[in-house]
């Protein structure tokens, strides 16, 4: 367990006050913040987790993070100028990996260029190649979706909503049905992407406790609270000054187990 | 594989054995067809024969290209108003017209008719607007439902892509489910080809196969009648087999396999 040195800057993504109501409450006052975190001489992006039980309303707060659906009350705002959320802010990895079913992987990662506000240099077909390389789908990319297994399928469309700009990207259960060896190369994978750049903000909604929090800055306990309609955050969790951050081995130490044991009981 | 391995549910067979199977009960269908026939209905025997006669003959051919041309013309002012329908469907101005075109399915076309003789300038149009009416709202129907199965979330990824819903309407519905259409247009076909005899023994003076059956059956002439049937009915599957080989050929997606 090391404690590192680093601090915590503006906010890049503040939620206030976000409340859903369908036939009943489904969340209820929701308010967190993610703030930029700078370490010196370190290229530091923010992963953070938003962890909760099944059916307890992650995917609905997932959704107005990204702003597919306004809040029935409440606030989004998002990047440095801290403006209003709006769909294409946030890049979306959902839980099934949607493709264009009808394109190849090139094809697909071409329409997420063409449609970035802030396209990388050189060429979109360097570009696209070059991704493809670091990211081991060279040899994929004139394939369809359908030809891709579940993980590769992931990675497309973690590199789909990178190369769309977005620095802000959403990821729905990243870890579900995967086998070990593929969960611990999605998080190498997620942890690798979100140090490219300083503001790249990687927000993991799962149940998944363990793995998210291992690759986790913060984290936020998404659950009810006893007797009462619609979820909040029960907990906020700051793993860096826990000594739980940046550490690829935190998993198998026994103070993170046990943390995360701990954790369980919360939600 | 056993024989009694045949007779057990969800039993996966060989694409191999399935033909054989389709063969062997082929032809024992052909086989007691051929020893239960009488008089009045035709053996298979007769049936080839009076096929042969047919098929020598200028006027099946000319018959023949006279429902082709017709088909033809019915499917692409069918295929174009219900692809019009259905995209306007997702505009909700034109929800209600899309969901009134499919209730039109209850619409008996013997009660048209008149109406249809009464709008239309020649027996050639009336064919064809009958021919349209009785497809249109079949192929909304598949359209619509082909439209209902999409995901939701792939409209949304359109979005965290920063496409407007013009846009996502056209990847999504349009370019992405265009194999679907062609599917729909494969599985509607048939309803089509069905109604051509029927819509030519409506309106005869332009012939077709619709006008060759109606008149054999008019001069109790049933081996040729039988024969006619017969060669509409493999006309029917060599267009449906032609179309999904074109549907392969076209979108080569359609043929993969999901890997996980």
């Amino acid at each position: 367990m090391t404690v590192r040195q680093y601090q915590k800057k503006e906010a890049l993504l503040k939620v206030s006050n976000v409340s859903l109501r369908y036939d009943c409450l489904v969340l209820r006052d929701i308010s967190f913040e993610i703030d930029d975190i700078i370490r010196e001489g370190v290229t530091q992006g923010q992963i953070v987790s938003l962890i909760g039980r099944s059916g307890i309303g992650k995917t609905c707060l997932f959704r107005i993070l990204a702003g597919l659906i306004k809040p029935t009350t409440g606030t989004v705002l998002i990047d440095h100028d801290q403006h209003p959320v709006r769909a294409g802010d946030v890049g979306v990895v959902y839980q099934n990996y949607i493709l264009f079913n009808h394109r190849t992987i090139y094809d697909n990662l071409r329409i997420s260029l063409e449609r970035s506000q802030t396209p990388p240099g050189g060429s979109i077909d360097a570009v696209i190649k070059e991704y493809a390389a670091e990211f081991s789908l060279t040899e994929h990319l004139k394939k369809y979706p359908q030809q891709l297994s579940g993980g590769q399928r992931q990675r497309v469309s973690i590199i789909q909503q990178v190369l769309n700009g977005n620095r802000f990207v959403l990821l729905d259960e990243p870890f579900s049905g995967l086998d070990a060896i593929m969960v611990d190369k999605v998080k190498q994978l997620l942890v690798k992407i979100a140090n490219m750049h300083e503001d790249n903000t990687f927000v993991i909604v799962s149940h998944n406790i363990d793995h998210s929090l291992a690759i986790s800055d913060s984290a936020f306990i998404i659950a009810k609270e006893e007797g009462k309609e619609g979820a909040v955050v029960k907990e906020s969790i700051n793993l860096i000054d826990m000594g739980f951050a940046w550490d690829p081995d935190v998993i198998r130490q026994q103070e993170f187990i046990d943390f995360c044991a701990s954790i369980k009981d919360k939600i | 594989m056993a024989i009694q391995e045949f007779f057990s549910p969800l039993k996966v067979i060989s694409k191999r054995t399935f033909f054989i199977l389709a063969f062997v009960e082929g032809v024992m269908a052909l086989l007691i067809w051929q020893l239960t026939a009488g008089e009045l209905i035709p053996t298979p025997a007769r049936v080839a024969t009076a096929i042969i006669g047919i098929l020598g003959t200028d006027y099946f051919y000319s018959n023949l290209v006279q429902s082709l041309a017709l088909i033809a013309e019915g499917m692409g002012i069918s295929i174009a108003i219900a692809l019009l329908v259905a995209y306007l469907s997702l505009i909700p101005v034109f929800k209600p017209i899309a969901e009134f075109v499919i209730k039109c399915r209850y619409l008996t076309l013997t009660g048209l008719i008149f109406f249809f003789t009464l709008i239309t300038s020649n027996g050639h149009n009336l064919k064809l607007s009958l021919l349209v009416f009785g497809i249109v709202p079949f192929f909304v129907t598949s359209l619509l439902s082909v439209i209902d199965s999409i995901n939701v979330q792939e409209y949304e990824m359109c979005r965290t892509l920063r496409m407007n819903s013009w846009r996502a309407l056209l990847e999504v519905v349009i370019i992405g489910r265009f194999d679907l259409v062609l599917e729909v247009i494969r599985q509607n076909f048939a309803i089509a080809w069905i109604m051509i005899t029927a819509v030519e023994g409506i309106s005869m003076s332009e012939g077709g196969l619709g006008t060759m059956l109606i008149k054999s059956n008019k001069f109790i002439n049933i081996d040729n009648a039988f024969a006619i049937l017969t060669i509409v009915f493999l006309f029917g599957i060599f267009f449906d087999y032609l179309l999904g080989v074109i549907r392969g050929w076209l979108f080569p997606y359609t043929k993969l396999q999901l890997l996980s």
